[in-house]
Formats: structure tokens, C-alpha cells, sequence
């Protein structure tokens, strides 16, 4: 690990595939034969359906069959709450005649071109016993379940009554659909008893464990292939209907189905962020120090599934304070069920701590950052444990100095560059430091390259070059003759792409796995008559230690150079290749720590009074994330994550009808992302200390943490620009115009 | 979970069962799935494109009722198909010439997934009939590396890692090869704007100006 392969800016090692269209996702897999299936979705959020009258679409050219659950093969219910898998619904579509939600899968046409299946799809018609449905939570009663989270130490009411200075205020995040650029779908095709899904996932390896529990297959007759996924941002986590319906559908057709989610469904039937609704107390001494954080939470589910979003897992580790409280309730709503995006909890859950340090540090005359480091948590004190790696005072100083935050003037609507007026924000970014098992197995071939091949997945975040990189690093070859193949349920288990875990997940399994073959090497090469390095049976003593560097097998104490090249050992005893294979899992040094990545931002905008233009302008953020394996592809997903966390800011919500549930945005026109033009020149730094605890690489994951603190730190500089505080997301125009 | 032996043992097992795959031998396909969709580091350029004859033949034998025939001129090579008017362009190289570069995103013009050259110009061609394009010269994703070589913006998307999960980019790459001809200003802000009609969820965006102007500047 010495090498300078890790760490270095490598280009993706599929670049090419990507930048001439050869990649190959889920829907563009070139089957013969293949029929098309195009979505009946419910148009009623709440009831049943009374009848599905299929007669003009069945006569409609190219037509070849209609599935609903008056007629579909039976669907079993995933086992996930009694397995190690995790559906994203509970129900398996056509399960009855029940409908939950707008935009529910209640039939699928099936129709020999795309063009036939979907305009027969508009002709079916439904008739629905409808009831009212409930879709907004201020519309529905205070919840009176049993709280989802509940967490206390100290006695935070206490402290916050007597509190010499308190902020008490309410935050709202609303619902975000996560709009991956590919929308989901699935080809699915039977060979006898035996099906293969081409799919866009996450998690290839859970994918097919769900898919056998809900066709009721054993586990090896399901295939899931899936080598390039067009993000996710944990939508694509865990399977939703579609890709049930499609299997259902190509059996019944006995011929290859495609199905794919119109991006108007992808609002309805395949997650999204819930609606939260937050007060956030904090009690504080009057020179800034936290006596009391009260977090209550209220969050979003649906009618069919209990969904979580954990909102206040970072509220009692982020700051140092004796009394902290949080409490969650779920609210059920007629909408479909929701499901982790990017950075759950923690980035909706955030936004309310982060604001109020913001109007703490206000109503106390003190700088925000200031305030911060006067609360800063030495260790966790929530498990009362050392963190395995913080160096958030780093992060902080160093934002700071390459932003120029001494020179901010904290009096509102104080700084100006020319007719504009600018606002200055900050935030303190964290997100949770994982690792779950890996299975990877490394060949080493008689014609120089090499194979690395898990069930894990790259969805954008780089693993197919992290892992050539190991590859790389643990024996010399180059990064142009290691082949790297993922996204098939029949390799051996790797692990999901989600929670920021995948990296630091496989490393250790590529490194055992490369490890292993190279030992297994160096013994073929002891063992081998003709190799330089024979080693006699009857020789005594130890045989001279061998290594592998630059490709070759050399005695440990020569250069490279003098020993052979690995694959001339496998050619004296005519092998193909050979194989290690390691698997790994969690670390068992984090018991004894606190695991989390940790970061700054640094942000300003600008406020044109004159014709009420809000832009963000600057950017620098500064991550503390253990060690950085390819610095190319960290910068970009970090910096993706603040991209993402101005459209959370300014841009993304999803509005629905109270009526029907029906999702009014469902489209890339009416929901907003950002786009080029709404993102700045931005910078990302990285203090790099080796999160040793967590694997020898040291290496953490960085998917979520750009996006937690963005919003806030936008809400703060807009604050700092207009003087109006937004604590419901996005900023609206509409809240500023009346400061014009 | 399942552990079974690498991909050749799961072949060499299903090569007595009914040809899944068609015109692709089972063997074939998956063969050119292992270059072309799963070998990350070392698929040739020549693997990008299928053969567009087999589809061709495919269509006709489909036999939709409304078909008329089409002809489409797709990088330098036409193509006769039969169509129904009512077949988008994407969805003709897609589902009929086998042309995967061009993707699918939105199907409303919005998220610039499917931008081709009609002509040399960028459309969405999510928004357009094929059928309206007989007289064209359209250019794809594939179709811009000449004799192995990338075009300088691929080739700079890749340096300047413009893209996440890919999705986007081969939209991107063809906006960004159109904008090159197109008046618009010098500086980063000029070329922002004239991006703005693709969408890159993952957020790539610095990385995608940087990839522009790395080759506008050194044009």
C-alpha cells in the first residue's frame, strides 16, 4: 500500500464504456424477442378497485396479454423482516384489490412493440370504490403510535426552562424524489425455471434473494445482472414492483419482457424522501455553550409500510451538551412508501440543528463557527465512545481561511458586490463511517492481466476503478490489464452500494483476495522445477521470503526486476490462472469507536434585489473523511453532493394533489434539479487521516456526506443576504420578495 | 448466499437449453455482454455498435400494423426499417437499430438523456418521429470515435471525470460536441448556460465545463 495507485486522481477505468455508449444498462441489453410491458397505474390514492374492463386494449394491434391481480400468477411476500433482505414494499403488486396510493402498478399490458403496449395501456379502464384520502400530514391527527425514536440523556426540559437563552422554532423538509437519471426498469427473461433480471440496482445480491422469496425460486434460479446503474441515490436500494411485474409477466408471455417506470411513475411508485416536520430546542448559556437540545420529529410513511426516516440519529453525537432529547413519530399517509435517499436522517435531520445553531449564534452576537467550536464534541456522547477518526477543527480552519470568513460582516444585507447584495453561510457536515462483509475473488492469468469480480455494483461512485486500483496497488500490474467485473448476482457477494459503505467495505475483501493469489504464486513458483526461486525439499532452513511488485515475483530483499514475470510462473506449469478469493466483514476494532466522517461548508450567495435573483456563487468544502483512494472520483461525489443539496435548498419538492394523491410536479420540467447553470465554481478539500479502525486502507466512504449541512448553510446565507430566515424548504422566492 | 464458479462454468452449463438469445448464441451474447457491458478496462471501441442488420431483419418480420418503411441514416450507414409514424427517433435506434448510446431519461425533451446531431445540430430525439428524419444525417454517441480514436471530448469527459453513474453523459458528450460549433461566449458561465439542457443528477457538473472548455481552448 505504499504504492502511489492509491490516492492518485485516476481516470475511471470505464470511461470509455461510458463516453461512447457502449455501457450497457439494465434496459439496453439487446434480447431477441423481447415484448414490451407498459404500466396501468391507479389514479385514486385510497379504496379498491371494482373492476378492470381490459376488452378495447385486448383488441388493440400487437396486444399479447394483460396482468392484474384479477388474473396474475400469485406473488409471495418477501421475507425481508424475517431474512437479511429488504423489499421496498411489503405488499407484492396485484397481491388484491386494494389501492394505496396514486400511481400503484394495478395492471401491465404486455404488447409485441413499445409504441402498442403503451397506447393499449390508456385503454384499459378501471372503475374504483374510492375513499377519501389523507396525502399531507398537516392535514392529518397528532399521531399517537408508539415513538420510532427515543433517545434522552440528562434532563434536557429542565435545562432548557432554565436556560438563560433559548430558540425554539419549526423546521419543515418536504418530500424529495430522488430522479436518478435512469429511470427504473427491468428485462426479465425465463429459461425454463430459471429467470434472469436485467435490472438498475443497488444491490444485485439482495435483489435476487428478494426476487426468490417473492417467485417463491430457489436462490440460484434467480439472476440478476446489472454492470452499469444510472444512479440511484438509494432509490434503486431495495426491489419496488416493477421489476416483479415484469418477471410475472415475461413468464406468463413465455418470451423476454421489458418494463420500464415512465418518469412520471418514478414520483409515485419507486420512493422518496418523506415530508418531515421538526422543532428543535436548544437551552444556552449566554456565552455559547448548549445546556439542552430537544429534537421532536414527525415524519411520513405509508398506508402499507412502516418507513423511517431517522431524522434525529445525529442530533445527540454532533455537539457536546448534558441534556439532549429526541423523539420521532411516523405519520401514514395515502402515498407510496418511502425509502432511504441520500444521506436518510441525517441530511433532513440536520437542517433544523444546523438552523438553529445558526439563530443561536444570532440572538447570542456570536460567529456561527465560533459557536461551534465552543460546543465541539470531543467524543461521541451518545455512546459515550472516542471516535475513530475526527478532525473536524481541521475542516472547520481550513474552510474558513480558503473562504476569507474573517472578513464577514454579520450584520444583514452588510456585504455588496456591485448592485448585488452577497450572504455568507456555513454548516458543519457528518455522515455515519461503515462496513459490511465482501466476498471478492482475484485472478491472476497466464497472459499478464488480471480479473477482480464481486456482486457488488458501481452506480456512479467509482468502485469499478477503487477496486482495479487494490488490484493494482497489491501487485504491480497496471490498471489497463486488470479487468474488473461486477453487477451479477452470480459472483461471488459483494456487498449494496448504499450508506457509504461500499468502498471501505471491499477494499479489505480485493486486498485479502489479491493477497491470497499472489501467496498462492509465490508457492507455484517455490514449488516449480525451472523457477528461479525452486526451493528443494530437502533443502533446510527457510526458503528466501518472495514478493510481488511491478508484476513480478522477486526475492523481498531485490529490485523487481531481477524476478520473473508472474505469468511466466504460470506458463512453467502451463496454467490458465489461478484464483484467491477473501471475504471479509464488519470491523471488529469499531466496536470500540465511534464511526463518522465529518466536513465544513463554506458558501455564499448573491440576492439581486432589483429583480429578486437568488444564485449561489462559492463553494468550498472541506471533508474529514478518513483516506482518499482516488481523489478524481471523491472530489466528484462530493461535490455532487452539494449540487444536490442546492436543489434541496433552493429548487426540490414534491407538491401533491389532496384529492387524488396524485403527484402535481411528476416531471423533470416542474420538479426542479439544478442544472449547469444553477452551480457555481466550487472547491473540495480534503484533510486526510486514515480511518485505520476501519480497514488498512484507512478508507471511508464519501456518497452522502456532501449533501448533509448544504441547506442550512444556504438558509444561513440567505439570512445573511435578505434578513428573512427560511425554516421550510426549498427558499422560495415568494419568502423573499416581500424584502425587495 | 450463492456461490457459484465463475461465468464459463454457468455457460458451459446452459448450452444445451433453447437459444435465449436469438440471433445472439447464448455463448455470443454473453461473450459480447463480457466485453462490452461488464469488462470495465480493456472493451474495444469496435464493440460499441451491433451488428444493425439482425435488427433490421427483425423488424421487418415483426409485421406492426401502420408500419411504413423508413429509412434512416444513422453514422454514415442507412438503414431501412418499418415503422409506425408514431415511433419516436430515440426509440428507433433503441429498439430497432440496437443504438443503446442514446437514453432514455424523461420522454417529455427535458433532461437531454437522448440528445443525437441531427444534421450536425443537437435535438432530443425523444421529441421528434424517426419517420421525420428520412432525409437526415443523424449522429449518435457511437458514432462519433473515428477509426478507434475518441473525439477530443470524449476523450476530455474521461480526464476531467465528467460524468458519475454515466447515464447523462452520452447526452452530454453529444451537446457538448454541437456546442462546439455554436456561437456562444469563451467563458465558463457562457458554457453552463448553453448546458443547462442536460440534466447530470449526479452533479458533475464543474467536471463537465472543465471537459468543454479544456477542448475549446485548445481548439
Amino acid at each position: 500500500m505504499s504504492t502511489s495507485i492509491i490516492g492518485a486522481a485516476v481516470g475511471r477505468v470505464d470511461g470509455k464504456l461510458k463516453t461512447t455508449g457502449a455501457a450497457r444498462y439494465a434496459i439496453d441489453h439487446p434480447l431477441d424477442n423481447v415484448a414490451y410491458g407498459a404500466g396501468v397505474f391507479s389514479t385514486i390514492a385510497n379504496g379498491k378497485i371494482v373492476r378492470i374492463d381490459t376488452a378495447e386494449a385486448e383488441k388493440m394491434p400487437g396486444v399479447i396479454d394483460i396482468l392484474h391481480h384479477g388474473n396474475a400468477d400469485q406473488l409471495y411476500r418477501p421475507a425481508g423482516q424475517f431474512e437479511h433482505s429488504r423489499a421496498s414494499e411489503a405488499r407484492p403488486p396485484f397481491e388484491d384489490d386494494g389501492v394505496y396510493y396514486y400511481g400503484q402498478f394495478i395492471a401491465v399490458v404486455v404488447a409485441n412493440t413499445l409504441e402498442q403496449a403503451q397506447d393499449a395501456a390508456t385503454r384499459v379502464k378501471v372503475t374504483y370504490a374510492e375513499e377519501k384520502p389523507l396525502v399531507h400530514l398537516e392535514d392529518a391527527p397528532a399521531p399517537t403510535g408508539e415513538p420510532v425514536a427515543n433517545y434522552s440523556r440528562g434532563d434536557a426540559e429542565a435545562a432548557f426552562e432554565s436556560a438563560p437563552i433559548k430558540i425554539d422554532e419549526t423546521y419543515i423538509t418536504p418530500v424529495e424524489t430522488h430522479n436518478p437519471m435512469e429511470m427504473h426498469g427491468t428485462i426479465a427473461a425465463w429459461d425454463g425455471d430459471k429467470v434472469t433480471l436485467y435490472e438498475t440496482t443497488q444491490g444485485v445480491v439482495n435483489h435476487q434473494q428478494v426476487m426468490s422469496e417473492v417467485l417463491g425460486l430457489p436462490l440460484e434460479n434467480v439472476r440478476v445482472i446489472s454492470p452499469f446503474c444510472g444512479s440511484g441515490f438509494g432509490g434503486k436500494l431495495f426491489p419496488w414492483p416493477h421489476s416483479m411485474v415484469a418477471a410475472l409477466a415475461a413468464r406468463r408471455v413465455k418470451r423476454p419482457v421489458k418494463v420500464y417506470v415512465p418518469r412520471s411513475m418514478m414520483f409515485t411508485t419507486v420512493g422518496h424522501r418523506p415530508y418531515t416536520k421538526q422543532r428543535m430546542r436548544l437551552g444556552a448559556t449566554a456565552d455559547g455553550k448548549l445546556v439542552s437540545i430537544q429534537h421532536d420529529v414527525l415524519s411520513t410513511t405509508s398506508k402499507v409500510d412502516t418507513y423511517v426516516e431517522h431524522c434525529t440519529s445525529s442530533t445527540p453525537m454532533l455537539y457536546t451538551c448534558p441534556n439532549v432529547k429526541a423523539v420521532q413519530h411516523l405519520v401514514p399517509l395515502n402515498v407510496g412508501t418511502p425509502t432511504p435517499m441520500r444521506g436518510p436522517g441525517t441530511v433532513p435531520g440536520i437542517f433544523p440543528l444546523e438552523s438553529a445553531m445558526d439563530e443561536l449564534a444570532i440572538r447570542l452576537n456570536m460567529d456561527p463557527l465560533e459557536l461551534r467550536l465552543r460546543n465541539y464534541a470531543e467524543k461521541d456522547e451518545s455512546l459515550n465512545l472516542p471516535f475513530s477518526g475526527k478532525h473536524l477543527r481541521e475542516a472547520y480552519q481550513i474552510g474558513a481561511e480558503r473562504f476569507g470568513w474573517s472578513k464577514r460582516n454579520p450584520k444583514v444585507a452588510s456585504m455588496r458586490d456591485g448592485g448585488l447584495v452577497l450572504g455568507w453561510g456555513m454548516s458543519t457536515a457528518t455522515w455515519h463511517a461503515g462496513r459490511g462483509g465482501a466476498t471478492v475473488r482475484v485472478r491472476l492469468n497466464a497472459d499478464g492481466t488480471a480479473r477482480a469480480s464481486s456482486a457488488t455494483q458501481d452506480i456512479g461512485t467509482g468502485t469499478y476503478t477503487v477496486i482495479a486500483q487494490v488490484v493494482s496497488d497489491k501487485t504491480g500490474i497496471p490498471l489497463n490489464k486488470i479487468e474488473v467485473v461486477l453487477g451479477d448476482s452470480s459472483l461471488p457477494p459483494g456487498p449494496t452500494s448504499g450508506g457509504s459503505t461500499a468502498t471501505a467495505s471491499v477494499m479489505p475483501a480485493v486486498a485479502g483476495a489479491t493477497n491470497s493469489v499472489v501467496n498462492t504464486l509465490i508457492s507455484i513458483a517455490q514449488r516449480t522445477q525451472g523457477s528461479p526461486f525452486y526451493v528443494k525439499e530437502t533443502q533446510g532452513g527457510d526458503p528466501p521470503s518472495l514478493k510481488m511488485t511491478k508484476g513480478f515475483i522477486h526475492a523481498a530483499d531485490k529490485a523487481p526486476e531481477s524476478g520473473v514475470p508472474f505469468h511466466e510462473i504460470l506458463a512453467m506449469r502451463r496454467l490458465s490462472g489461478i484464483d484467491g478469493e477473501a471475504k471479509t466483514g464488519p470491523s471488529e476494532e469499531m466496536h470500540k469507536f465511534s464511526g463518522h466522517s465529518f466536513g465544513s461548508h463554506f458558501c455564499e450567495v448573491t440576492w439581486d434585489p432589483g429583480i429578486a435573483r437568488l444564485r449561489v456563487s462559492r463553494w468550498v468544502t472541506v471533508m474529514d473523511a478518513g483516506r482518499i483512494i482516488n481523489r478524481k472520483t471523491a472530489t466528484n461525489q462530493i461535490l455532487g453532493g452539494v449540487v444536490m443539496g442546492i436543489g434541496m435548498a433552493l429548487l426540490e419538492e414534491t407538491l401533491y394533489d389532496p384529492r387524488n394523491g396524485k403527484p402535481l410536479n411528476n416531471n423533470y420540467g416542474d420538479y426542479l434539479v439544478s442544472t449547469n447553470a444553477d452551480v457555481p465554481a466550487m472547491e473540495c478539500i480534503f484533510v486526510e487521516y486514515p480511518d485505520l479502525n476501519l480497514n488498512e486502507y484507512g478508507a471511508r466512504g464519501v456518497g452522502e456526506i456532501g449533501l448533509a449541512g448544504v441547506a442550512s448553510a444556504i438558509t444561513m446565507a440567505v439570512y445573511h443576504a435578505t434578513g428573512v430566515r427560511v425554516r421550510k424548504l426549498p427558499v422560495r422566492i415568494e419568502d423573499l420578495l416581500g424584502h425587495v | 448466499m450463492s456461490k457459484p464458479s465463475d461465468s464459463e462454468t454457468s455457460e458451459q452449463e446452459n448450452t444445451g437449453s433453447r437459444p435465449l438469445f436469438g440471433k445472439f448464441s447464448r455463448r455470443s451474447f454473453l461473450s459480447q455482454l463480457g466485453v462490452a457491458g461488464l469488462a470495465a478496462t480493456t472493451a474495444p471501441l469496435a464493440h460499441a455498435a451491433p451488428a444493425a442488420p439482425q435488427a433490421e431483419a427483425e423488424t421487418a418480420a415483426a409485421a406492426v400494423p401502420g408500419a411504413a418503411p423508413v429509412a434512416l441514416k444513422v453514422n454514415g450507414q442507412t438503414h431501412k426499417l418499418m415503422l409506425e409514424p408514431r415511433v419516436t427517433l430515440l426509440d428507433a435506434l433503441r429498439e430497432h437499430l440496437q443504438l443503446f448510446g442514446a437514453k432514455k431519461g424523461c420522454d417529455h425533451g427535458q433532461c437531454g438523456a437522448c440528445t443525437v446531431h441531427v444534421n450536425g445540430r443537437r435535438v432530443n430525439s425523444c421529441l421528434s418521429f424517426a419517420i421525420m428524419h428520412q432525409a437526415d444525417e443523424i449522429t449518435t454517441v457511437e458514432g462519433l470515435a473515428q477509426n478507434g480514436e475518441l473525439h477530443p471530448i470524449q476523450a476530455a469527459f474521461i480526464e476531467h471525470d465528467g460524468y458519475q453513474c454515466g447515464y447523462c453523459t452520452s447526452g452530454q458528450i453529444m451537446s457538448a460536441v454541437a456546442l462546439l460549433k455554436e456561437p456562444i461566449g469563451k467563458e465558463d458561465h457562457d458554457v453552463r448556460e448553453a448546458m443547462s439542457g442536460n440534466i447530470c443528477r449526479c452533479g458533475a457538473y464543474n467536471n463537465i465545463v472543465a471537459a468543454v472548455q479544456h477542448v475549446r481552448r485548445s481548439a
